[in-house]
């Protein structure tokens, strides 16, 4: 089995190397590189929502902080690309650190409240501080070349991924915060400090998506706050992992391949009913969660995150499990 | 400077009157169906269009429409709660999140189609107040306080203690605090727990969406106004202490006052950053509220 798993993720990567062989169409490349940054945003807030049951509204926060830094740092104090992508990460993980501590020790609403709040409230100072160039933006020095940005992102997204999956599904990290997610006060008794487990899950989720944010100013050339502190970001990620399956680190993959597909094809074709987008956006998280609570992944493969995680690390039988799970879901968030 | 405290300490009064209206619907439903509505300030930006609309065809003054706001938005939302209820009483995952993400999407949801329907320009719904104001003045200060806020701030006081009454001396009130306190318990004594929500979701709508109207008339009122007003709903009931209704009107001045100070003695941008310090302090040392009595 893990075998198989090690197989196919390499094939897929295998892939995905070879396309700029075989096409220089900037587009391609271009839409392609854009599909990685989407899956990379929604498995990063999947690290939240799926892992430890606390709901991040405000993502794009931490792609802008990234952005912004990179955008900073190049022009106004004359740093490498390379050398800002780290402090792009630094900042996005320091900012979660500052929001996480206080709304963390708290139920889920207050944290899905404070990042939403986090994320308006920065978009405020992004718009009137001179350093970030207020509502006019940043502009960054273009650098063409469509196949090191496939590349950059590809790996730095690979990396994410398998970072995640050690930490989350290999490592003893994985159990802890599923079982805080599973019963707060019965990881407590176990010894665990559910506040320090939810706030490194945090930055382990925002520091990626610090360094997307970076390697976009770059690739991009242009940022403002419009275009990368907006809830818009948010939302997507949001709308890949949900409808994905929340839980699991394949389920956002796939919902964000299937909707930045769907965008794609959406924005070239009907470009006239760009709202319209944001109408299917919210339709489709709505639906989801009414028919399909655990997501495309989860219903198709019974996989249904908690449960299974559980019996796996604790070794109890359905029975109890199901009980658990049940009684949880009336006092959590 | 000086001369302008008064003024802002008038103009916090009035603000914090309309934030009244939009945070009490709000703080009640949470307090009995335990949901956070994502959608609260996309409620308001509705009911606010529906207000305008109505206005432009008859040419009537808006106020006079607010009970038909209430009635309409009341019966779309007792309509409605049975969806919310379904998500919340799933069996699978975890129904509270999923409540939070399904609220969620509906708040982009209507977003979506109010853009689509009503366009990206700002307008504001013309009435015969808009324009008058009552001028104060003793000594070498002076306070303008324009009718339109006068008719909001006590718009809002009667909502206060309309819901206050409703609450304390019906037997429906009874029910709800029944239902807030202990579902099961109130079951056993013959409440009924889904038609009760229903209710309160209904009024919850209906008050929101009627404070649109108000909002409509006092300041401008987009299609993506939505988000700034869930934010200070969720502000002021966070500092009032989740569920707890007494607290509302309190965090709402507060708010009020946070923001007109912010527009008269510094820049305006930094207002949503202040009140995400304030959120934040108070988080940090009393996350029940600053009366410690939330949920």
């Amino acid at each position: 089995m893990k075998n198989k798993k090690t197989l196919i993720f390499c094939a897929i990567m295998a892939v995905l190397l070879i396309i700029p062989l075989f096409t220089s169409d900037p587009f391609v490349l271009r839409i392609v590189t854009e599909c990685f940054m989407w899956v990379g945003m929604a498995i990063t807030w999947d690290v939240m929502a799926g892992y430890t049951g606390y709901l991040n509204f405000g993502h794009a926060s931490f792609f802008g902080i990234g952005a912004y830094v990179t955008a900073i740092l190049m022009m106004k104090y004359g740093w490498s690309f390379a050398a800002t992508l780290p402090a792009a990460g630094l900042a996005a993980g320091l900012a979660a650190v500052i929001a996480g501590l206080p709304t963390l020790r708290l139920r889920g609403a207050y944290f899905a409240i404070a990042t939403w709040a986090l994320q308006l409230a920065i978009m405020q100072v992004a718009l009137v501080l001179n350093i970030t160039g207020g509502p006019d933006g940043m502009r960054l020095p273009p650098f063409l070349h469509p196949e090191f940005f496939y590349y950059l992102m590809l790996m730095v997204v690979a990396a994410t991924f398998l970072l995640l999956w050690f930490l989350l599904e290999r490592a003893p990290f994985g159990l802890k915060v599923k079982a805080m997610r599973e019963d707060e006060s019965g990881a407590m008794a176990l010894g665990l400090n559910p506040t320090l487990i939810k706030t490194e899950a945090f930055v382990l989720s925002a520091v990626p998506a610090g360094v997307f944010g970076g390697i976009y100013a770059y690739w991009i050339t242009f940022i403002d706050p419009a275009s990368v502190l907006a809830d818009i970001i948010t939302d997507q990620a949001m709308v890949m992992a949900v409808f994905g399956g929340l839980g699991t680190l394949i389920g956002p993959v796939i919902g964000a391949v299937l909707v930045y597909a769907f965008k794609t094809y959406f924005w070239a074709y009907l470009s006239d009913y760009q709202v319209l987008y944001l109408i299917i956006l919210g339709a489709m998280i709505a639906l989801t969660v009414v028919f399909l609570p655990n997501g495309l992944w989860g219903t198709l493969t019974g996989y249904t995150g908690g449960k299974k995680s559980l019996k796996k690390g604790v070794g109890l039988d359905d029975a109890s499990v199901d009980d658990t799970v049940e009684k949880k879901g009336a006092e959590h968030v | 400077m000086l001369i302008l405290l008064p003024q802002a300490i008038v103009d916090g009064l009035m603000i914090g009157g309309i934030y009244i209206t939009i945070a009490i619907g709000f703080s009640l439903a949470y307090g009995v169906m335990h949901i956070i509505d994502f959608a609260v300030g996309e409620w308001i930006m509705l009911g606010a269009f529906l207000g305008y609309y109505l206005t432009e065809w008859t040419r009537i003054e808006p106020l006079f429409y607010l009970p038909v706001v209430f009635v309409l938005f009341g019966l779309i939302g007792y309509l409605f709660q049975p969806v919310i209820h379904r998500v919340l009483s799933g069996k699978k995952g975890n129904p509270l999140l999923m409540a939070l993400v399904f609220t969620f999407g509906l708040a982009l949801m209507f977003k979506g189609l109010g853009l689509t329907i009503f366009g990206f320009y700002s307008r504001s719904i013309p009435s015969n107040l808009s324009a008058g104001s009552l001028s104060l003045e003793w000594g070498n200060f002076f306070v303008t306080i324009p009718t339109i806020r006068l008719v909001g701030l006590i718009y809002a006081l009667t909502i206060t203690v309309l819901l206050n009454l409703l609450l304390k001396k019906t037997d429906f009130g009874l029910a709800v605090r029944a239902l807030a306190q202990n579902k099961e318990a109130a079951g056993l004594m013959g409440i009924n727990a889904k038609r009760t929500n229903s209710w309160v979701y209904g009024i919850y709508v209906g008050i929101s969406a009627m404070s649109g109207v108000l909002i409509g008339c006092t300041f401008s009122i987009s299609a993506q106004m939505g988000a700034k007003y869930t934010v200070l709903s969720f502000f002021i009931v966070v500092l009032a202490g989740m569920g707890y209704l007494s607290g509302v009107p309190w965090a709402a001045i507060l708010l009020g006052l946070v923001q007109s100070f912010f527009l008269i003695y510094f820049n305006p941008g930094y207002t949503l950053l202040a009140v995400f310090v304030i959120l934040y302090a108070v988080l940090l040392v009393s996350p029940k509220g600053m009366f410690g009595k939330g949920v």
